[in-house]
């Protein structure tokens, strides 16, 4: 399951548990945030009961018209859920297909629900209408399929009626099948388009709040820590092992260069064209150590304050995090930020409720990748308690500096003070060796900070942004207008362009 | 030619001038880009002080051998290559030309130069002289033997892979070395070595070379010989005909990925006797050069099952083999210029009765076989190499050489009198060798940097008082042992290396690749642990692919001792255990599935569990100190900073509280004290993987996923007891069983039951061009098949029972395949399949085959026995049989405009 980066990661977590920071530095970040307790304040979690026999290891969830909730499982099944929405829950299970291959993604269109497993991307439907599956129809299966980590993760019906799927590499490192490696999407004709290469190990794909498809990606070889990749037509994603694919898509030309290894981002995005940097990095065990699934919060307010924003899981850590986007020069990018965390088994995905609940649920394995989470699998409810917690809302950055929202006003003369903001920032080797070191750091010096007179956003001026790397806020000194501290200080913003003007 | 070293010496005052020189030498050819220095990789990568990297040189320099000094540095530094046997090891006119010219010959050597007082006229003879001398001392037997390029290219992987990259330079595929300036020069070898003297040294390389700087990687004779092969694939032996020996289903082709190149050589001529007993389904593809006298029409005859023969690049017989039928006898011919002619043969020896001939008629119409006398590999001759006679009057003059230079100094295993020098103690840095004036001295080739160290170390180089982790640090620096192992404060793996370390358990991360770090190691291991491995080539790591060379207990055995005085960490205070018997029962619990899993990752007494096979667990206790035991378990990230294995006991919270009141130092505790029973502990619990059995009732179950046939096998479970597999991958049906259904895992099932007949993959239909073409089936590197043969899945959908009918496409048809579970009168269970096919238009006609398999017994056109499976056709489509392997009933199908319907049944 998921990537083998999970591995690494939740060893180098205990790292940051223990006294050791030789390798990520004096932060006492460690595997808790240690905030669990004040987001249960905001954000509970509720347990959804399962009945004992009920094999349910979920990877695709799906929120069907008639507000069931609808899960794909590790087994090859499918159980249409009603009742889970009730405080306290009151789950009633159907079976309404089995026998599939492992089941990754899970969406809902016109009368059926579009499976993506290992080998295929089926429409499953209902037929003679007794509540039972009896048609599956495969729309593609024409991706290699022969080795144990060709994970193949979907999207959701785009606009046009296509499911974007990633491929996962073959053994996470070399691509021995067709299109390992690759993004491609499915036309409602069963049609296989592929998108872009250069992808590792990736986990959920899915639209931004703009409607532009993403797909998060694992820590590993070509990529310093796990990140939210933009999967750009035609673009190269990072990994060069797929480039071997090309001859097989007709008009689409292999890049002219490889990117050389031992080097930077930043410096081979300007001699490989074709390389699209990834949008949001999750500094590794920071924030998550293998991410999945994710969904942009439409609840129009019944989640809370985070509104049009990115919700994602991780499975090692157990946890969610959130991450928004926004287009610079052309180019994607963006800031990740912590949730909540205390979740009980590894997420495999995340979805919202018709009433505006984040359901998350996943599973540990009988035989990999360790997981924080005990459970051997769950599903579970974030509510929101109705309190606006005090949250950084969203960081934007600027030509000079960022922009920092926040849920409720802050302290305005506690916020105009520069020493307030304590930024830092570094990079990654951009190698083919397996995840890598922060690199090149830097603290900002940030010049002025000014608060917006209502006191949401405050404008922080630095002396330098620098491309390429991200750029590491530490808000523990900002306060509220009440004087309370903000429930996550932490944020990641990953600069790949500065703004002309 | 003016002599570059009379140059260099006169003009050695001005830069400017010697880079202008350097530039002519270079054009020349004279001198190497790379190197003008003595290159040790360790001196540049690691951290170790300067000045005892100053000391390390004097060592590895072996100062001391002229200089005469105190006994301890001369038992610390490195012998010369002993040279007794140098007339059966060494090429003799590698020997001349690298004692000319060493740096030259062998850039970074350490073998220093003749002494710069000599004069250009006099190095050439006394290189001869000494030549002379050295190949007269005892057998003279030098020769050299073909290389094999099929070991050679197995050899280019184990020789970056087994360890030999770590220290000596990697190669790209053209043999150019990447990495020349950090790594152990080699010198090119195939001037220096045979393959036989080669692999002797590479077996054995202690036995010439007893200071293991050359470590013995212990690899098994066959990789040492590939190795050797891969070192030496640039030899040229004069010989009359290469070959290439293939295996495998060679009736698909070379291309086909079930052929494997076996070995490679060269052969007399033609006749497949030179090549020992050849068996069946071998390929042999003949390589070389055929002398014509005269010009003219030439015409060939072969006779064989398949095969190829070209001449100058141009195909004149060229015949696809089929290994369902005999020989043929094939005929072509060409107006062939006289001259040298390259030919190429390809033969496949399968088929009935395979035979090979190959004759040729020339313009003067006589028919025969090709003689060994007109072919050679090459156009251009090859020299052979002549044995080297030696004269004795030269060899005595070489004596007398080796004696005055110093040579004897170094090589002191010749019994010839050594002429001292200076005595250490009194040496001046400023002076002698290390001055880099001229002089009757041996020129060494050191950078500034270079001699800064050995002027640093040299005043204390013989009352050396190392304390125990300078001695660590240097023995680790002088054997290079850094290019593997991590040790904190002194080096370890370069990055531009770390992707030559590879192993068999990618999943492991880090840790199944690379060699264990040394950083804590004396602190971590029992010192008979570091023994076993260091000394007596013990690998615990069987995963890792880089071997653990063994460089010998005389040069590196101190270091058993003095990493556990250097390697300290706090000791933990071990916990009273009030109840052995509970706390052992406690660490089987926690080992097992059922509490921490550790089995999962790691083999319990060389069984797995899970797919990832990590250290043996029955083995810890009698390597690890318990106290590390302790302190890893707690954090293993302190100890990896990018260790795979999680905190079982974050912040010391136990994550598992229930077992021993959730007592951290007590678990890790029970942990130790049940593994302490090694290879006699209590088997834990869930060693063995369990699987769940899908039982079928009254309704068909489906299964998919990774299975016998592939990955995209749909397995399903009749009512009736019959199941099958259908292969979702290539659309046909691919194993029929009764009984029980199968054992379902996440992603993956197994059948049960009994009575299994297995179907060879294969798509179903095909339009075969010759009955003698192979039926095609998915290998591993046609990727886009069989979408390429217009296949196109797309699903099923389930009847009333939940039986599937599968749909698939094959070009413009659209096909439904339906199988039914039925009993006939007696109660037997068979299958009834009904297949329709639905085509706008009137398709070309194909073949469906519908069983295959070792031998097939046609009773009528429409009823055939396939071992024990009977294929009756209900419907009105005759079969036929197809001999071959395998054996197939293929049925010839013309389908009109509309639909079809084709029935058949399977039973057994």
């Amino acid at each position: 399951m998921v990537s083998k980066s999970n591995w690494r990661g939740l060893a180098a977590l205990t790292l940051t548990l223990t006294l050791t920071s030789r390798v990520y530095g004096d932060e006492d970040l460690g595997a808790m945030w240690g905030t669990a307790a004040e987001e249960a304040k905001y954000y509970p979690i509720v347990n959804l009961p399962i009945p004992l026999g009920v094999p349910m290891r979920p990877g695709g969830l799906e929120i069907l018209p008639d507000g069931r909730l609808a899960v794909g499982t590790r087994r090859g099944d499918i159980y249409l859920i009603r009742g889970a929405w009730d405080s306290p829950p009151n789950p009633e299970y159907h079976l309404f297909a089995s026998g599939q291959d492992e089941i990754f993604s899970l969406a809902w269109k016109d009368g059926a629900l579009t499976t993506t497993t290992w080998g295929e991307v089926t429409r499953i439907s209902d037929a003679d209408g007794d509540g039972v599956a009896d048609r599956y129809d495969t729309l593609t299966s024409n991706w290699g399929y022969a080795e144990g980590h060709e994970f193949a993760f979907a999207s959701k019906h785009d606009p046009a009626g296509n499911i974007w799927v990633a491929l996962g590499l073959s053994g996470s490192y070399e691509s021995h099948n067709l299109f390992r490696g690759w993004a491609v999407k499915v036309t409602p004709e069963g049609k296989m388009i592929p998108v872009c290469s250069g992808l590792r190990s990736p986990g959920g794909v899915g639209p931004n709040a703009e409607g532009v498809m993403f797909a998060i990606e694992s820590q590993g070889p070509w990529n310093g820590c796990c990140s939210l990749k933009h999967l750009k037509e035609g673009g190269f994603l990072g990994h060069p092992a797929s480039y071997n694919w090309y001859p097989f898509v007709p008009g689409m030309k292999a890049p002219a260069l490889e990117p050389n290894s031992n080097s930077r981002m930043g410096i081979e995005k300007k001699r490989v064209k074709e390389l699209v940097p990834p949008a949001v990095k999750f500094p590794y065990i920071k924030m998550g150590r293998s991410i999945s699934g994710f969904r942009v919060n439409r609840t129009g307010g019944k989640f809370g304050p985070f509104e049009n924003q990115i919700f994602l899981g991780d499975y090692s850590l157990s946890l969610i995090m959130r991450a928004t986007t926004e287009q610079i020069n052309g180019v994607w990018q963006g800031a990740c930020y912590p949730f909540r965390e205390g979740l009980s088994t590894g997420i495999m995905n995340v979805e919202f409720s018709p009433r505006g609940q984040l359901i998350a649920g996943g599973f540990t394995t009988s035989s990999q990748w360790p997981v924080r989470g005990t459970e051997p699998f769950a599903l579970q409810r974030i509510d929101w308690s109705g309190v606006v917690p005090f949250e950084t809302q969203e960081i934007n950055i600027r030509k000079d500096g960022f922009r920092i929202t926040f849920t409720q006003p802050v302290d305005p003369k506690i916020a105009a003070q520069p020493e307030t903001y304590a930024i830092t920032t570094y990079t990654h080797v951009y190698d083919a060796g397996y995840g890598s070191p922060e690199v090149d750091p830097t603290t900002a010096h940030v010049t002025s900070a000014v608060p917006a007179p209502d006191g949401l956003s405050v404008e922080v001026h630095l002396e330098k942004i620098v491309e390429d790397h991200i750029h590491d806020f530490d808000l523990s000194r900002v306060r509220s207008r009440g004087g309370r501290r903000l429930v996550h200080s932490k944020a990641y913003y990953t600069v790949n362009e500065i703004p002309k003007d | 030619m003016t002599s570059p070293l009379k140059i260099n010496a006169r003009m050695q005052d001005s830069a400017r001038l010697r880079r202008i020189l350097a530039g002519t030498l270079l054009v020349l050819g004279l001198i190497s880009p790379a190197c003008a220095e003595v290159i040790l990789p360790a001196l540049t990568t690691s951290q170790l002080d300067p000045a005892l990297k100053g000391q390390v040189l004097i060592e590895e320099l072996n100062c001391v051998a002229c200089h005469r000094g105190d006994a301890s540095l001369v038992a610390r530094s490195k012998k010369a290559p002993r040279l007794a046997d140098l007339g059966a090891r060494v090429n003799p006119k590698y020997l001349a030309a690298f004692l000319h010219d060493p740096q030259g010959t062998k850039p970074g050597t350490t073998m220093p130069d003749m002494p710069t007082s000599l004069t250009s006229a006099d190095r050439q003879p006394v290189a001869l002289a000494l030549t002379h001398f050295l190949l007269s001392v005892k057998t003279n037997d030098f020769s050299l033997q073909p290389p094999d390029a099929v070991a050679a290219q197995q050899g280019q992987r184990l020789f970056h892979s087994r360890g030999c990259a770590a220290c000596h330079s990697p190669r790209d595929a053209r043999g150019q070395e990447l990495l020349p300036k950090t790594s152990v020069p080699l010198g090119a070898l195939e001037g220096k070595y045979s393959f036989k003297s080669l692999t002797a040294f590479l077996r054995q390389p202690l036995l010439h070379r007893p200071s293991g700087r050359m470590p013995d990687l212990r690899l098994a004779g066959a990789e040492v010989e590939r190795i050797a092969h891969y070192l030496l694939q640039d030899t040229r032996v004069p010989g009359p005909l290469a070959y290439t020996l293939y295996r495998g289903q060679v009736w698909e082709g070379l291309s086909s990925e079930h052929v494997r190149a076996e070995r490679a050589g060269i052969v007399a001529d033609f006749s497949l006797s030179s090549l020992g007993k050849v068996e069946h389904h071998t390929a042999i593809r003949y390589e070389g050069w055929m002398n014509l006298t005269n010009g003219g029409r030439y015409t060939f005859f072969l006779k064989m099952n398949g095969g190829s023969l070209s001449i100058d690049g141009k195909d004149l017989v060229r015949q696809d083999p089929s290994d369902r039928r005999g020989p043929k006898e094939l005929e072509g011919g060409a107006d062939l210029a006289a001259g040298w002619r390259r030919v190429q043969v390809t033969y496949f020896h399968t088929g009935y009765d395979p035979e090979f001939s190959l004759e040729m008629a020339g313009p003067g119409g006589v028919r025969q076989r090709i003689p060994s006398s007109m072919l050679s590999i090459s156009p251009e001759p090859i020299p052979v190499l002549e044995p080297f006679v030696v004269k004795p009057e030269l060899a005595a003059r070489g004596r007398e050489h080796f004696g005055k230079l110093g040579c004897a100094n170094c090589h002191d295993d010749l019994a010839v009198p050594a002429a001292p020098a200076t005595a250490l103690a009194k040496l001046d840095s400023a002076r002698g060798c290390l001055s880099g004036t001229p002089g009757p001295w041996p020129r060494f080739d050191l950078s500034t940097e270079q001699r800064d160290w050995i002027a640093r170390a040299l005043p204390w180089a013989e009352q050396l008082q190392l304390d125990a982790r300078q001695q660590v640090d240097k023995t680790l620096v002088t054997f290079n042992c850094i290019a593997c192992h991590e040790r904190a404060g002194l080096g370890g793996i370069a990055p531009e290396r770390k992707g030559l370390f590879t192993g068999t358990q990618p999943s492991l991360g880090d840790q199944g690749l690379l060699p264990p770090p040394l950083s804590h190691v004396g602190a971590k291991l029992k010192s008979e642990a570091i023994a076993a491995v260091l000394l007596r080539g013990q690998r615990p790591r069987g995963y890792v692919e880089t071997s653990m060379p063994q460089f010998g207990e005389a040069n590196v055995g101190e270091l058993v001792k003095l990493f556990g005085q250097v390697d300290h960490l706090e000791a933990v205070e071990f916990p009273a255990v009030a109840n052995l018997q509970e706390s052992r029962n406690a660490g089987h619990e926690m080992i097992g599935t059922a509490g921490l899993g550790c089995i999962l990752c790691h083999e319990f007494n060389g069984q797995r569990s899970g797919e990832v096979g990590a250290l043996d667990l029955v083995t810890v206790a009698e390597r690890l100190q318990k106290n590390w035991f302790h302190l890893y378990l707690r954090q293993p990230a302190r100890f990896h900073p990018n260790v795979i294995m999680p905190s079982y006991w974050p912040d010391g919270e136990s994550v598992r509280p229930n077992i021993l009141g959730g007592n951290t130092a007590q678990q890790i505790e029970a942990l130790w004290i049940y593994l302490a029973d090694g290879g006699r502990a209590r088997k834990p619990l869930g060693l063995s993987r369990q699987a769940n059995e899908l039982r079928v009732g009254d309704l068909t179950e489906i299964c998919r996923g990774r299975s016998p046939v592939g990955y995209r096998g749909i397995g399903v479970g009749y009512p009736e007891r019959i199941h099958l597999i259908f292969d979702a991958e290539e659309m046909a049906l691919r194993q029929l069983w009764k009984g029980e259904f199968a054992n379902v895992d996440l992603g993956s099932f197994h059948p049960r039951g009994t009575d299994t007949v297995p179907f060879p993959p294969g798509i179903p239909f095909h339009r075969l061009k010759s009955l003698e073409d192979s039926w095609p089936y998915k290998g591993r590197n046609n990727y886009p098949f069989p979408q390429d043969h217009g296949y196109q899945f797309r699903g099923y959908h389930l009847d009333a029972q939940r039986r599937p009918t599968f749909r698939y496409q094959y070009g413009d048809i659209a096909v439904k395949d339906y199988f039914e579970d039925v009993r006939d009168p007696d109660g037997r269970a068979y299958f009834r399949r009904t297949l329709r096919f639905e085509s706008a238009a009137e398709p070309l006609p194909f073949y469906f085959r519908a069983a295959a398999g070792k031998s097939v017994r046609a009773h009528t056109d429409r009823h055939f026995e396939i071992e024990r499976l009977h294929v009756r056709i209900t419907s009105d489509h005759p079969g036929i049989v197809r001999d071959g392997n395998p054996a197939e009933v293929l049925l010839p199908l013309k389908l009109s405009a509309g639909h079809t319907t084709l029935t058949l049944e399977y039973q057994w």
